[in-house]
């Protein structure tokens, strides 16, 4: 019994050591064609590495510029790196009311579950599955430590629920776009001549639910919904190829 | 009978002849008319060859000959030509044919005096044109040419109006002194009159000095009409300024370009137009001819005044007038670096095209620019505001002072310069975001680590860059949203799911066995039990026996029947004394039938027990 727990416990640390390498340590990649979902004329080019830093100073440049589309999209991708950055926060909100866009404040709970980056996020998870597993096993193994095996089960429990948390907050960013030319128009059906429905302004960040060739279907905070060019819009979190 | 046919025929013979004659007549006379025409004649008459000035003659060119008419209007200065039409006229003279055709020109003097007209052919002799000055007894058309200057004609009536001598216009210029400095602006009212039907404006007044400026003037002034002498005039009025270039005794007046419209017969021969009174019937009858002239106001003497040059501040720009200033920026709170305006505003009455200002120039903690300047109010007048805004940049953060402007200008009401002074500003400046950015790192930052914002950041505006560079990634997608990373807590739950039913499965099957083995047990203990209440003394030890040898035999991996009492000894030594007495006590019993109490039963009964429980039977 002993020592098919061991041989468990050996696999699964040497498939957790095996798996976290790659994914933590992601050599820089070559640019990719598109920052655009699956377009293939983008206006901005997917950088090979990102860094939370250059992408507020890419935020700030762009602000200072006058394009608050492409300020908007680099502090998005800022604050998914660094969530917690009091800078990021306030340079997008000054932009996004300087562009008259709405400006949503986070609630407690999107705060608390983004008080730090989706990677240490990642690895509280697992590390939660751990103690979760941990507990599960020793109260087969060691019923003795009744107490112990419950106040790690309830850390475990925590981290694993803090995780999805996260996840369930960050998930509508992951599948953002942010529009990036002025006066947008919007149709109602993905084609060159179709009908207008209404106009996004730069800067209006939308969630992207379809495609269809060179147009994606955009929903706005306030649940309208339409076809935009994807020439006009950029994915925060761009597509790998 | 003869007869009666004859005659006839000699009636029709001679026609036949009188016609061929006409025929002949004919061709001669139409081969014979280019060589008339080709003798083209002119002559010119002038009639009247002595006129008034304002009045005009005619010339009279007839040219002789069927060729088309090739004449050149005759150029001679002071006179104007105008075709007023032609006539053309047939003559047959001893069977010639003559042709001739007039035209009639007008003749108009610009000037007085004597004109000649050369002649329109080289054997054609040259007119004369005597054209005389008006002496007021004559025409009216008193206005000088506009090409010839002269003095204007006619007396200031009692309205102070020198009317032009025909009474078709005037102009008047009222100054409101005749003591000025140098760069004053002078309010001026120009007063333009012109007879309705008779005369025009077709310009703007100019001074007729050039010692003094006129500012620009509307072509579109105030208008009113006005009667003067019984005749209704349209005048015309600007208001505007005056200023003098340098100082001295000058003459003043202005000239206005008139259209008139002068009689062109005098006035002994246009009574009943005169009578008519309406100018539309005197054109249509020809009494009256356009002409353009200029006319003049009177002249106004004027003493030009030099600024003193006793007390003059070293910024005078030559601003003249009555001027107040305020001074304001765009922003009292900004970063260095941000680019601000500084404004200066001018207000008052003067000439507003020499005031001018520096604005600052060289300020610590500042950079400064070239000011630009724009102007509200009205040039005529001479009111209004000029504001100069100047480009300003704050080098340093901290509470910041702009100094107070100074303007200076000449007060020709109390004949002295003055200075005006605008109020000093005061501005916050917050450290510039390239500054904040570049020295985060040094200042304290009790709440965020060193890339992060200043602890008290500007309040309104972008906050600064970071200078410390972060981690980077890959990609934006979150470790839980990769499914590689996605397989580790997968694999690690799958691991301790697993294991978790292993290891109840092991305690699933160990229950089992335990639970086997007690029912076994108590099945033997039953036994013994039945037998004790018994008393069968036989049966209670071999059951005792068969279970303990059963017991060991499983414990020991032996056939239950090589578990004898040597076996035992050797196994247990003296821990299996009871096991050995036990075995004994079978085969004795079975040979010899031994007697026990009841207390001996379970004596036997509890150690059977023990040993089944710590070696439960197989």
């Amino acid at each position: 019994m002993t020592r098919r727990t061991s041989v468990l416990s050996a696999i699964t640390a040497l498939l957790l050591a095996g798996a976290i390498q790659p994914a933590l340590a992601q050599a820089p990649q070559s640019v990719a064609a598109s920052a655009v979902a699956g377009s293939d004329a983008p206006p901005v080019a997917t950088p090979s590495s990102y860094s939370a830093t250059s992408l507020y100073n890419l935020g700030n440049s762009y602000a200072r510029a006058g394009k608050p589309g492409l300020a908007v999209l680099n502090y998005e991708r800022a604050s998914l790196l660094a969530p917690s950055d009091p800078d990021i926060e306030a340079n997008l909100r000054y932009v996004r009311e300087g562009a008259h866009l709405p400006v949503e404040p986070r609630g407690r709970w999107q705060r608390v579950v983004t008080v730090g980056s989706p990677t240490l996020w990642s690895l509280l998870g697992v590390l939660g599955v751990l103690l979760l597993g941990c507990a599960l096993l020793a109260g087969e193994r060691y019923p003795a430590h009744r107490w112990k095996r419950r106040v790690a089960a309830l850390v475990g429990f925590v981290l694993l629920g803090a995780t999805a948390g996260n996840a369930v907050v960050l998930w509508p960013t992951l599948h953002a776009a942010v529009i990036v030319t002025a006066a947008t128009p919007v149709q109602v059906s993905p084609v060159p001549m179709g009908d207008q429905l209404f106009t996004l302004p730069e800067g209006e960040t939308v969630t992207i639910t379809a495609e269809h060739e060179d147009f994606v279907l955009v929903q706005t905070a306030t649940g309208r919904k339409g076809w935009v060019a994807r020439v006009n819009l950029v994915a925060v979190v761009p597509k790998r190829s | 009978m003869n007869a009666r046919f004859v005659q006839p025929v000699v009636i029709q013979r001679f026609w036949l002849v009188a016609f061929m004659a006409t025929l002949a007549l004919l061709a001669s006379c139409w081969a014979a008319s280019p060589a008339l025409a080709e003798q083209q004649l002119t002559t010119a008459s002038l009639d009247p060859q002595q006129i008034i000035l304002g009045q005009s003659t005619t010339l009279t060119v007839t040219l002789t000959g069927s060729q088309p008419l090739q004449f050149n209007m005759p150029q001679v200065e002071g006179l104007e030509f105008g075709m007023l039409g032609q006539s053309h006229r047939v003559e047959i003279m001893n069977g010639a044919i003559l042709t001739s055709t007039s035209l009639i020109i007008r003749v108009t003097p610009q000037t007085a005096g004597i004109f000649t007209i050369p002649g329109l052919t080289p054997q054609s002799q040259p007119l004369i044109l005597r054209v005389s000055p008006d002496n007021g007894s004559g025409a009216s058309g008193t206005a000088r040419s506009s090409t010839v200057p002269g003095a204007l004609l006619g007396t200031p009536n009692a309205e102070g109006i020198r009317m032009a001598a025909d009474g078709a216009a005037f102009v008047k210029l009222v100054l409101p002194k005749r003591d000025v400095y140098v760069g004053e602006s002078v309010p001026v009212e120009i007063e333009v009159g012109a007879r309705d039907g008779f005369a025009r404006p077709n310009g703007l007044p100019t001074l007729t000095s050039s010692e003094f400026t006129l500012n620009n003037l509307t072509r579109q002034p105030e208008n009113y009409q006005k009667v003067i002498d019984g005749k209704p005039y349209t005048v015309f009025t600007w208001h505007s300024e005056i200023a003098a270039v340098k100082p001295g005794k000058f003459t003043l007046s202005l000239d206005v370009p008139f259209t008139v419209r002068i009689r062109t017969r005098p006035s002994r021969d246009s009574a009943i137009e005169d009578a008519l009174g309406d100018p539309f019937l005197q054109n249509f009858f020809g009494a009256t001819v356009q002409k353009d002239i200029t006319v003049s106001s009177p002249s106004s003497d004027l003493a030009v005044l030099a600024l003193p040059t006793e007390d003059q501040p070293k910024n005078f720009t030559g601003a003249v007038g009555q001027f107040s200033i305020a001074s304001d920026v765009s922003a009292t709170a900004a970063a260095a670096g941000d680019p601000l305006t500084l404004r200066l505003h001018v207000t008052g009455t003067g000439n507003f095209d020499r005031v001018d200002s520096p604005m600052l120039e060289h300020v610590d903690g500042w950079k400064t620019y070239p000011p630009k300047s724009s102007f509200k109010g009205s040039e005529a007048t001479g009111k209004g505001e000029k504001t100069f805004e100047q480009p300003i940049i704050a080098s340093k953060p901290g509470a910041q002072t702009l100094p107070g402007l100074d303007f200076s200008y000449f007060n020709p009401t109390t004949k002295h310069y003055e200075t005006a002074r605008s109020a000093p500003l005061q501005l916050s400046i917050s450290p510039s975001l390239a500054d904040s950015s570049l020295s985060a790192p040094q200042a304290p930052a009790p709440t965020a680590g060193p890339n992060k914002s200043p602890a008290n950041p500007p309040p309104v505006g972008l906050r600064p860059d970071h200078a410390t560079e972060s981690d980077s990634v890959g990609t934006l997608v979150p470790l839980y949203a990769r499914p590689l990373f996605l397989a580790i807590p997968a694999l690690l739950a799958l691991g301790f799911i697993g294991t978790w039913l292993a290891l109840r499965r092991s305690a699933v099957s160990r229950g089992r066995s335990q639970y086997a083995n007690s029912k076994a047990i108590n099945r033997i203990l039953q036994d013994l039990e039945a037998a004790s209440r018994a008393r069968d003394a036989t049966l209670f030890f071999n059951i005792a026996r068969s279970a303990l040898t059963g017991s060991l035999a499983a414990r020991w991996q032996l056939a239950a029947a090589d578990v004898t009492l040597d076996e035992v000894d050797a196994r247990l030594g003296n821990e299996g004394a009871e096991i050995r007495e036990i075995l004994a006590l079978a085969d004795e019993a079975n040979y010899s039938g031994h007697e026990m109490t009841s207390t001996d039963f379970q004596r036997w009964i509890q150690i059977v027990r023990d040993q089944l429980t710590e070696a439960p039977p197989a």
